[in-house]
C-alpha cells in the first residue's frame, strides 16, 4: 500500500539548515492502522504531510497502491490528495463559510461528481461518523469533536486508499478523542488503511502497530500489545 | 469541477463579504456610470443638432462675409446680389438675405428687447418656418418695405398677452426711434435659430422678442448701421448644394471685385454639421478618456482587494488543495470571482449612468441615446477588467504550496 525508501527531507531557512527527515524507510500494508509517535522536532509530522502528498520530499522514494509519487506535477498530486488519500488535521480545516455537509461534498466536487451523488455519498459519510442531525450547520456552530467527525466524514468520502491523521485528537478533549478513535477503529475494521502521528501513548494504544520517530529517523517499530479496543 | 459550480462558489462567496465586495465594485460602478453618462449624453446632443439641421434643411448653403476682413460698407452683400444669384445661379431655389438687429418691441402695456431680423419671402420657404395664424411675409411686402411683421409665439404671448395677435401693432425698432409695425403671421416657436425653444423659458420676460420683417423694412428702421452679412440660400437638390454655394459665391466676388480677399464665404449645413459633430465627438472623447482612467483605477481598486483575499484566505486555498483542488480549480475559482464582481458592477453603473444622463439630459433638453453596441462594451469591459486584474491574484493563490497555505496564520 504505501512503500517509502530513503525519505530525506531538510528545510534551509537563512543560515540555518536543518535536516527534518534524515533516511526514512517504512512499509505499510492495506488494512493496518499505524500510529506514529515520537516527541515534537522528531520529523513525525514532517513525514506525515509528505506521505499526505501535501509537501515534497528533497530525496527517497514513495510508492503509493503501487503507483511512484516521487516526482509528479502539481496538477498530479492534487488528483492523488483527492482520490487516494483522506487527511485529516489536527485543526481540522473545515471551511468556516459552508455548511458541514457542504465541506463533506468539498473533496466530491473536485472529483467531478454529480450534484446528486455527491449529496447522497456526504450523507452517507456523515452517517457513518453519527452526524446526520447537524448536516446543515456551519462548522463554528458544533463542537470540537463534531468537527473532527465531519474532517473524517470528508477524509473518507472519496473512498480513499489510505487514511491519514496528523494529531486527530490533539486539540480534543478525553470525550471526544475517545469517540474518533472508536470511528478510526470502525473504519480500519471495515477495511480501510489509517496512519495516525499522535504522542499519546493511550491514543496510540488504540492503533494496530506503532512507529517511533527520533531526529528523523525511525528508531522503533512494533505491533502493539493490549491494544485498546473501544 | 464545472462553470455553473465555480459560479455558484464566487457568488456565495461575495455574498458572504458584502462590504468588501461592494466596496471593491465602487470603482468599477463609478467609472462606467460616468463612461455610459458621457457617451449617451454626447450622442444625444449630436442627434438634437442633427434634428435643428435636417429641420433647416440639409440644402441649405449660407454665404457669409467675414467682418474682421471689410475694408468699407460696399463689401457687404447687396439686395441687387440677391436679385443676381436667383436670376444666374439655375440651381438656387430659394435666396433670402438674413440681417439681424437689436431693438425694442413695444405694446400699449408691455416694452421687450427684440432680435429683429430681415429677410424676403423666400425665407419661410429656407428656413420652414411655420406659422401658426396668418401668413408669412410676402414678395410685394419686401418690394415695397411694408411695415408688416412676423413674430414668434412665445414672444407674441409676452408682449400681448395671447398669441394670436395677427392685424395688431405694436412699435418696432431701435429704441429712440421706433416705428409701427403690424402682426401679419405668428410663428411657431421651436426652431434653434428661429426661436430657442429651450433658451427661452429659463429667464421669461428679459427673453428677446423674435420679430421677422421685410429687409427693406429693417433697412428703414436701421438706415446708419444696416449691412446684410448673410444669405441664405437653398439649393435645387441635395446634390448641388455646394456647386450651388460656389456659383454664388463667384457672382459676389466678381461684382464686389474681390477675388484675392477670402471675403466671402459658403458655409452649407452638411459640411457644418460635420465639423461641430467633430468638435463634439472629440469633446466627446475626450471625457471618456477622463472617465476610461476612473475605470482604470477602479479596475485596480478590483485586483487589490482579490491580493486581499487571496491573502486572507491562504488558509482556505490550503485546505481546498489539501482535498485535492488542483492549480486551476483554483485559478478558476478566483478569476470567476473578480469576473462576476466586475460584471456585477459594470451592471450597476450602467443603470445608474443611464439614469444620470436622464437626469441630466432632461436639465439639459438632450435625449441621451444608448446604443446597444456600448451596452455590449460595456460588458465586455468590465469582464476584461475583472479578468486582466484578477488573474494576477488568482495565479498567486493557485501556485501556493498546499502546507505552507495551511500553516499561513
Amino acid at each position: 500500500m504505501i512503500e517509502v525508501k530513503d525519505i530525506f527531507k531538510r528545510y534551509v531557512t537563512g543560515d540555518i539548515d536543518f535536516t527534518a527527515l534524515k533516511s526514512v524507510s517504512l512499509k505499510v500494508k492495506k488494512g493496518e492502522f499505524t500510529a506514529i509517535m515520537g516527541p515534537s522536532g522528531s520529523g513525525k509530522s514532517t513525514f506525515m504531510n509528505i506521505l499526505g502528498c501535501l509537501d515534497k520530499m528533497d530525496g527517497g522514494t514513495y510508492f503509493l497502491n503501487g503507483k511512484d509519487v516521487s516526482n509528479l506535477y502539481d496538477n498530479q498530486l492534487a488528483l492523488i490528495r483527492n482520490k487516494e488519500i483522506g487527511f485529516v488535521f489536527q485543526a481540522f480545516n473545515l471551511l468556516p463559510r459552508i455548511s458541514v455537509l457542504e465541506n463533506v461534498e468539498l473533496p466530491m466536487l473536485y472529483a467531478g461528481i454529480s450534484a446528486k451523488e455527491r449529496r447522497i455519498r456526504a450523507l452517507s459519510a456523515l452517517d457513518k461518523v453519527g452526524l446526520t442531525d447537524r448536516v446543515k450547520h456551519r462548522p463554528n456552530e458544533i463542537s470540537g469533536g463534531q468537527k473532527q467527525r465531519v474532517a473524517i466524514a470528508r477524509a473518507m468520502v472519496n473512498n480513499p486508499a489510505v487514511i491519514m491523521a496528523d494529531e486527530p485528537t490533539g486539540n480534543l478533549d478525553t470525550k471526544s478523542s475517545i469517540e474518533i478513535m472508536k470511528i478510526f477503529q470502525k473504519l480500519n475494521t471495515e477495511g480501510s488503511t489509517i496512519l495516525m502521528v499522535t504522542h499519546e501513548d493511550d491514543i496510540a494504544k488504540c492503533a494496530k502497530r506503532i512507529v517511533r520517530f527520533l531526529d528523523g529517523d525511525i528508531v522503533d517499530d512494533y505491533p502493539v500489545k493490549e491494544r485498546t479496543i473501544i | 469541477m464545472n462553470i455553473l459550480e465555480s459560479f455558484k462558489m464566487a457568488i456565495s462567496s461575495i455574498l458572504s463579504n458584502k462590504m468588501r465586495s461592494f466596496l471593491t465594485m465602487l470603482g468599477i460602478i463609478i467609472g462606467i456610470s460616468s463612461v455610459i453618462t458621457i457617451v449617451s449624453l454626447g450622442n444625444g446632443g449630436k442627434n438634437y443638432i442633427a434634428d435643428q439641421f435636417a429641420k433647416m434643411g440639409s440644402n441649405t448653403v449660407t454665404l457669409s462675409v467675414d467682418s474682421s476682413k471689410v475694408e468699407q460698407t460696399s463689401d457687404y452683400f447687396t439686395l441687387d446680389d440677391v436679385k443676381q444669384i436667383k436670376n444666374r445661379v439655375d440651381t438656387a431655389k430659394y435666396i433670402s438675405p438674413n440681417v439681424s438687429e437689436k431693438g425694442t418691441a413695444r405694446t400699449d402695456t408691455k416694452t421687450n428687447t427684440a432680435n429683429i431680423t430681415g429677410v424676403n419671402a423666400d425665407y419661410s420657404l429656407i428656413s420652414n418656418v411655420e406659422i401658426v395664424y396668418g401668413r408669412f411675409l410676402n414678395d410685394r411686402e419686401v418690394e415695397e418695405g411694408k411695415s408688416v411683421a412676423v413674430i414668434d409665439q412665445t414672444s407674441a404671448k409676452a408682449l400681448f398677452g395671447t398669441d394670436d395677435v395677427v392685424g395688431k401693432s405694436f412699435k418696432l425698432g431701435p429704441t429712440a426711434s421706433s416705428k409701427s409695425a403690424t402682426v401679419i403671421g405668428v410663428s411657431k416657436a421651436s426652431s434653434m435659430f428661429g426661436g430657442g425653444g429651450g433658451g427661452r423659458s429659463r429667464s421669461g420676460d428679459s427673453t428677446p422678442a423674435l420679430v421677422t420683417v421685410p429687409v427693406t423694412f429693417l433697412q428703414t428702421l436701421y438706415p446708419i448701421d444696416f449691412n446684410i452679412s448673410t444669405l441664405s440660400i437653398t439649393s435645387t437638390s441635395q446634390a448641388n448644394t455646394i456647386q450651388t454655394g460656389d456659383d454664388a459665391l463667384k457672382i459676389v466676388q466678381t461684382k464686389h471685385d474681390n477675388k484675392t480677399l477670402d471675403l466671402y464665404k459658403a458655409a452649407n449645413s452638411a459640411s457644418m454639421l460635420e465639423s461641430i459633430n467633430q468638435v463634439l465627438g472629440i469633446f466627446t472623447t475626450f471625457l471618456s478618456a477622463v472617465a476610461a482612467i476612473s475605470l482604470l483605477v477602479g479596475g485596480i481598486g478590483v485586483m487589490n482587494i482579490m491580493l486581499v483575499s487571496v491573502t486572507e484566505r491562504t488558509k482556505e486555498i490550503g485546505i481546498r488543495k489539501a482535498i485535492g483542488a488542483t492549480t486551476n480549480a483554483i485559478l478558476f475559482q478566483f478569476l470567476t470571482e473578480s469576473v462576476i464582481l466586475s460584471l456585477i458592477g459594470g451592471l450597476i453603473g450602467m443603470a445608474i449612468g443611464l439614469i444620470s444622463a436622464q437626469i441630466i439630459g432632461s436639465f439639459a433638453s438632450i435625449v441621451p441615446s444608448v446604443s446597444i453596441l456600448v451596452v455590449l462594451e460595456v460588458i465586455l469591459f468590465s469582464s476584461a477588467v475583472g479578468i486582466f486584474f484578477g488573474i494576477y491574484p488568482a495565479k498567486k493563490a493557485a501556485k501556493l504550496n498546499p502546507i505552507d497555505a495551511l500553516r499561513y496564520e
